[in-house]
């Protein structure tokens, strides 16, 4: 995958190639336009201009027809911060309506795949529950078996840990970690530091609506030459510290 | 010439259908109608949109009585401009018009909030899907915008069977035109028990209606 943005008002020249299978995790302050990118990935927020390759994709966001937005959406799948279940469909219902709506699926076929998706990421249990009877944890979970349930080329995770409690984010964290480790090439936005930088093939760390450093993660959290993602972790673990203590 | 009680409520009897079928026919074309008008509204498109505002709120801030005439009087003198000159508008025809388009601005105003009351995130859940937009409407924000609108369309309808106990003015002879006419005859000698029954009715059809709403709001709601 290859995108690139050229001007947009919170992203400014976005350069940046993936290959397939690969776990990339963007890291830096709040408000530098990581969800940003990642939306406009998609096409949820729409860049000035600016190109994407996704597979056998290849477009062009200024003159992006609506069927190519659809087919761009129809390869990628998202995660998001406020988990975005729907409201009114039971949690095997969210899982099961993009595959007969989208895919044209059998009801039977679409049930099938949504049970396995659900089996994997532990919910069994809640299938026939309704979003506002779960917690922030397991609406999360929901939401990425839906999204895989999709089989798509790309997955984008927004924040996928930050709305949650503390004592949450453990069991997001691991079923992220787990669609990673299955070969699925994976966008992540994320605060958890540690987890990013053990998990991924590789760290951009972004401020001010540009790509200040890309990396390994052993090069961006320990080796970094780059003033201001020192600067950032630092500040990063720092914090964390202080939190401990309190 | 004295009628039996018995013999005045058939009378009654007798011409409530009119009433019923002028406010199922003026509901229908209403509910049509803010459809049109709530989509209009919320594309945003530009002029189009704000006539259409200006349409509900005009809709709304004029009596219904006066809508009622203007659309009685009105409408045959539009219909001779645009050369119709033998088209005969009944009063019929008029009321379920008039009654039909104020209703429309008022759920119009029910529809509309209803429909941004559904969260931004449902509709980026369902894009990111890869949802075309009409499959994204009717599968994700439709059901979720109808029970937020059925308590305030039930208030419409109620509304709606209320201002129906106008369409007498225009010489529709329905059950209050049945009972002007009653009450004139007995020299206004059994006023009272008259418009008691007359109130016995409008409220049998409004409790009819908020049942219905109350019935389909049970059948749709999810939480």
């Amino acid at each position: 995958m290859h995108i690139s943005f050229d001007k947009n008002e919170v992203l400014k020249g976005i350069d940046l190639s993936v290959k397939k299978g690969e776990v990339v995790s963007f890291i830096g302050p709040s408000g530098t336009g990581k969800t940003t990118l990642l939306k406009c990935i998609n096409y949820l927020q729409k860049p000035n201009e600016g190109e994407i390759q996704l597979g056998d994709l290849n477009l062009d966001y200024k003159n992006i027809k609506k069927q190519d937005i659809l087919r761009l959406r129809r390869k990628t799948a998202m995660v998001f911060q406020m988990f975005n279940i729907f409201k009114h469909k039971t949690v095997i219902q969210n899982v099961m309506d993009a595959q007969i709506a989208v895919q044209k699926k059998s009801k039977d076929e679409a049930y099938e795949n949504s049970y396995r998706q659900l089996e994997k990421v532990g919910l069994i249990d809640k299938i026939d529950e309704y979003p506002s009877s779960l917690s922030g944890g397991q609406l999360q979970r929901v939401g990425i078996a839906r999204g895989l349930a999709l089989e798509p080329e790309l997955i984008l995770f927004d924040e996928p840990t930050s709305a949650l409690d503390p004592e949450l984010v453990e069991e997001v964290l691991r079923v992220i970690e787990e669609v990673a480790k299955s070969g699925m090439t994976t966008l992540l936005v994320t605060h958890e530091m540690d987890f990013a930088r053990s998990i991924s093939d590789k760290v951009v760390f972004m401020e001010n609506g540009h790509i200040v450093e890309v990396g390994s993660p052993e090069q961006i959290f320990v080796g970094s030459e780059n003033v201001r993602t020192r600067q950032f972790l630092k500040k990063f673990y720092s914090n964390q510290e202080l939190q401990k203590m309190h | 010439m004295e009628m039996s009680t018995l013999e005045l409520l058939l009378e009654f009897l007798k011409v409530l259908p009119i009433n019923i079928i002028i406010i199922i026919l003026s509901a229908a074309l209403g509910l049509l109608f803010a459809i049109l008008l709530t989509f209009l509204r919320i594309k945003k498109i530009p002029v189009i949109s704000q006539m259409a505002d200006l349409y509900v709120s005009f809709a709304r801030s004029v009596p219904g009585l006066i809508l009622l005439f203007i659309a009685y009087f009105g409408i045959p003198k539009i219909l001779s401009l645009m050369g119709f000159n033998s088209v005969d508008v009944s009063p019929m025809h008029a009321a379920i018009i008039s009654m039909g388009f104020y209703h429309s601005g008022y759920i119009s105003e029910v529809f509309r909030p209803a429909y941004l009351s559904v969260d931004k995130s449902q509709h980026e859940a369902a894009d990111s899907l890869g949802y075309t937009p009409t499959k994204k409407f009717f599968r994700i924000i439709l059901p979720q915008v109808i029970p937020v609108a059925l308590p305030g369309y039930g208030n419409g309808l109620v509304y709606l069977i209320h201002d129906t106990s106008l369409i007498f003015a225009i010489g529709v002879i329905d059950i209050m035109g049945v009972a002007e006419l009653f009450i004139s005859r007995s020299y206004g000698t059994n006023q009272v028990f008259i418009y008691f029954v007359i109130a016995l009715m409008f409220s049998a059809m409004c409790f009819t209606a908020d049942f219905l709403i109350k019935k389909l709001e049970k059948k749709t709601s999810f939480r």
